[in-house]
């Protein structure tokens, strides 16, 4: 039984803190988010230098062998800093479907780019009428000829406005829920057909409503079995699940430190907030939810790393507990703060926005608890 | 007990029913045209445009069961904007400690929403601990003008204001409750500067206000100097029952339920779902609670009787319901509530987003939770207050 970080580990935590901690400032965050792209080009490429980007990839794809505890290390750190750049997007779900469907050939166009940063993808999985379930799919991909015609509407697709390529699922067979039937294809996103309208999310980041509209994609693009993509989008959002998690982690442990700070700087009644028990208490429990998150985030990370076969229970188990912890930390968080946590200028609110978005990814506390109860 | 409504009553209903009805804002129509003159129309009701005033100043002097019924009917119908600060705020003041020269000169602009009010409060270093204020006030020799130098902080609408009804501190060698003077002044004036707060949803609603030696004239100072904070306590108690927006959330909870059948779960929709039906329903039994225990506090106050226990928990329960509500609306709304800017998916999800950002404010303004629990613990339960 060891929690130690080796060597390594230990230099990439130390290496990702520093980053955040020398450019994450609130009001950077800000000028990155109001910019076209919104995330800074000039973090993303030292984020690529720096080797982040090739972190969950083998050596034989390109990348540096790195496993799951790294990207937990990785996200925990982005998490402090409410990080903007789309690595989730790019590397985990696209570049996490790549790694696990495409042929050599495929892998070898793409993933190059996408680990030193030139290339970015995204994966657009939901649907309006699916709410949390991978396995809900209306958009249909016909086979004509030596490839597929993908017609249907994607929704909230993450950091779709600067992606190069797109993974798509798709109806190949089946009906609407069924679990075969469904194909992934990875088309380019300024293909003829594809339609993209691009906002802003309520916690800073960007996404995109897409549609397909008569979208050719040769067979070579098919990823994957063709009707068994399913399994291939299940487990990339198991280890989304993990990714954000730790995200959220990080998130959780700026709210309650902030929280413990301002409280004992802030007097009101002749005394700091922070000598007043009820507020101890909670702040307390702010804290033991917190640790709780994160030992059941490393109790899933482990799992996945050892490939065990209760990873994906125990990942619906953790998005329950950081969904409903993260969101119980941050109100209090805001709360305590009085006013001030109602504010742009203070960060505490920011954390709440990303914790309220984190829930609501890849289902939330209550769809996971379902899964779990099962 | 009986809580039956009597014929008076139910026909009383019928009457605000109708109104509402027959006045209701029509597509098309210029909004400040109708407002004006849903107020005007109100006015002849009997006082209706100025349901809270007492008969005496024009008000309908109506029962608590006629406040109640009003207020109901309220929540389901489209009323004209409105601020509280002048009709609800500073005039209840003014008519209670004002003299006579001031709530001739006062209330009818009030009345006919001509000047807008804001509220000079908080400041940074007095937030739940408001008699901790240090806006300064001192008289001339002369004694005809008071020179006021300090900070306001959460001071909302004040960008628009055309006067403020500020605490200011005009002695500090006693307790911190006594030395507060209440005074009203004009906000365009020579030495005030207004600096907008953003919020959470974007929104630009509160901002800092600061005085640099504002003259304001002896004659726009409620009642004795060194009084001002008993004024404002009472007004306070009767802000935080305002807030606990029973009927509002009535009404709010049922929007959820349609918003939450419009979202589609397999062949049926979210509210078929067991886990969210239950939270849903949960929420419906502590409003029928709270529905009662208003109309508690209503019958006491209506048997002259001061407010009863049952009304210091109004402010806590109510405002912690909207908050539920709001919640179960972003999580309604699912990966929706997330999108910004722009409305995508669930017609509903972006409002919800910005009333769940909004609505984590309402247990933090108007005396923050755990300070109107310290109330009750100490005013209810007769408990010592705690050492720290």
């Amino acid at each position: 039984m060891n929690f130690e970080l080796t060597n390594e580990q230990q230099m990439l935590q130390d290496s990702v803190a520093r980053f955040i901690h020398d450019n994450y400032d609130l009001e950077s965050r800000a000028k990155s988010a109001a910019s076209k792209s919104g995330f800074s080009q000039d973090h993303w490429q030292t984020m690529a230098d720096l080797g982040w980007l090739g972190l969950g990839f083998d050596e034989a794809d390109g990348g540096f062998g790195g496993g799951h505890v790294d990207i937990m290390l990785l996200m925990e750190q982005f998490g402090k800093g409410l990080v903007l750049e789309p690595l989730l997007a790019s590397v985990i779900l696209g570049g996490g479907a790549l790694k696990r469907g495409a042929c050599a050939e495929l892998k070898t166009e793409i993933l190059p780019g996408l680990i030193d940063g030139s290339r970015q993808l995204a994966l657009a999985y939901a649907e309006e009428q699916a709410h949390f379930d991978l396995h809900d799919v209306i958009t249909t991909a016909r086979s004509k000829d030596d490839g597929f015609i993908i017609n249907g509407h994607k929704s909230m697709v993450l950091h779709a406005g600067t992606a190069d390529q797109i993974v798509v699922s798709a109806r190949t067979s089946g009906g609407q829920i069924d679990e075969n039937g469904i194909s992934l294809f990875l088309i380019d996103a300024d293909a003829e057909g594809v339609k993209r309208e691009n906002f802003p999310t309520v916690d800073g980041l960007q996404a995109c409503e897409i549609t397909l509209k008569d979208v050719i994609v040769g067979s070579n693009r098919l990823l994957g079995e063709l009707d068994h993509g399913f399994a291939i989008l299940n487990s990339v959002a198991t280890d989304a699940i993990l990714a954000l998690s730790a995200e959220a982690v990080g998130a959780m442990e700026i709210l309650y430190k902030d929280t413990v700070e301002y409280t004992q700087q802030r007097e009101q009644f002749d005394h700091p907030l922070a000598d007043f028990q009820v507020l101890q208490h909670r702040m307390v429990e702010m804290f033991m939810e917190y640790e709780q998150c994160k030992s059941l985030l490393y109790r899933a990370t482990m799992e996945a790393a050892q490939g065990s076969a209760t990873t994906q229970r125990t990942a619906h188990a953790l998005k329950h507990l950081v969904g409903k912890a993260g969101i119980f930390i941050a109100e209090n968080a805001v709360q305590l703060h009085g006013g001030m946590g109602m504010t742009e200028e203070l960060r505490i609110g920011h954390y709440l926005k990303r914790m309220i978005v984190i829930d609501a990814q890849f289902g939330n506390a209550d769809y996971h608890l379902q899964k779990f109860a099962a | 007990m009986d809580i039956e409504l009597g014929p008076e009553d139910l026909a009383f209903r019928e009457d605000v029913h109708e109104f509402f009805a027959e006045n209701a804002y029509q597509a098309g129509e210029d909004y400040n045209v109708w407002r004006l003159e849903w107020f005007k129309k109100a006015a002849e009701k009997g006082g209706w445009d100025v349901p809270k005033w007492s008969k005496e100043f024009g008000g309908p002097g109506w029962t608590p069961t006629q406040h109640y019924i009003w207020e109901q009917e309220t929540a389901s119908a489209t009323l004209p904007w409105d601020m509280p600060f002048g009709i609800g705020m500073v005039a209840p003041i003014i008519m209670a400690h004002g003299n006579e020269e001031q709530q001739k000169r006062f209330l009818p602009d009030i009345r006919a929403r001509k000047v807008n009010w804001c509220q000079g409060y908080s400041e940074p270093g007095a937030g739940s601990d408001l008699a901790a204020l240090k806006t300064k006030a001192v008289l001339s020799e002369d004694g005809t003008h008071y020179t006021v130098n300090g900070t306001k902080i959460w001071t909302t609408m004040a960008q628009i204001a055309d006067w403020i009804f500020c605490l200011t501190r005009t002695d500090d060698s006693g307790i911190k409750q006594e030395g507060i003077t209440f005074l009203l002044f004009p906000m365009k004036q020579e030495g005030i500067e207004v600096k907008p707060i953003i919020t959470l949803g974007g929104a630009h609603s509160v901002n800092m206000v600061y005085f640099t030696d504002v003259s304001v004239p002896v004659e726009n100072r409620i009642g004795e100097e060194g009084k001002g904070w008993t004024y404002a306590k009472g007004l306070l108690q009767h802000e935080r029952t305002g807030l606990a927006g029973i009927s509002r959330s009535i009404v709010a909870l049922e929007k959820l339920k349609e918003q939450a059948s419009s979202v589609k779960r397999g062949n049926g929709s979210l509210m078929d779902e067991p886990s969210f039906r239950a939270k849903v329903a949960e929420l419906e039994i502590d409003l029928m609670a709270s529905e009662y225990t208003e109309l508690r506090s209503l019958a006491s106050a209506s048997a002259g009787s001061a407010p009863g226990p049952e009304s210091s928990i109004l402010k806590l329960k109510g405002t912690e319901i909207q908050q539920r509500i709001a919640k179960l609306t972003v999580e309604a709304g699912g990966i929706y509530s997330a999108a910004w800017g722009r409305g995508v998916g669930h017609k509903f999800a972006k409002a919800g987003m910005g009333g769940y950002l909004a609505s984590r404010a309402f247990t933090i303004y108007g005396g923050a939770s755990e300070v109107q629990k310290d109330v009750i613990a100490k005013n209810v339960l007769g408990l010592k207050r705690s050492t720290t």
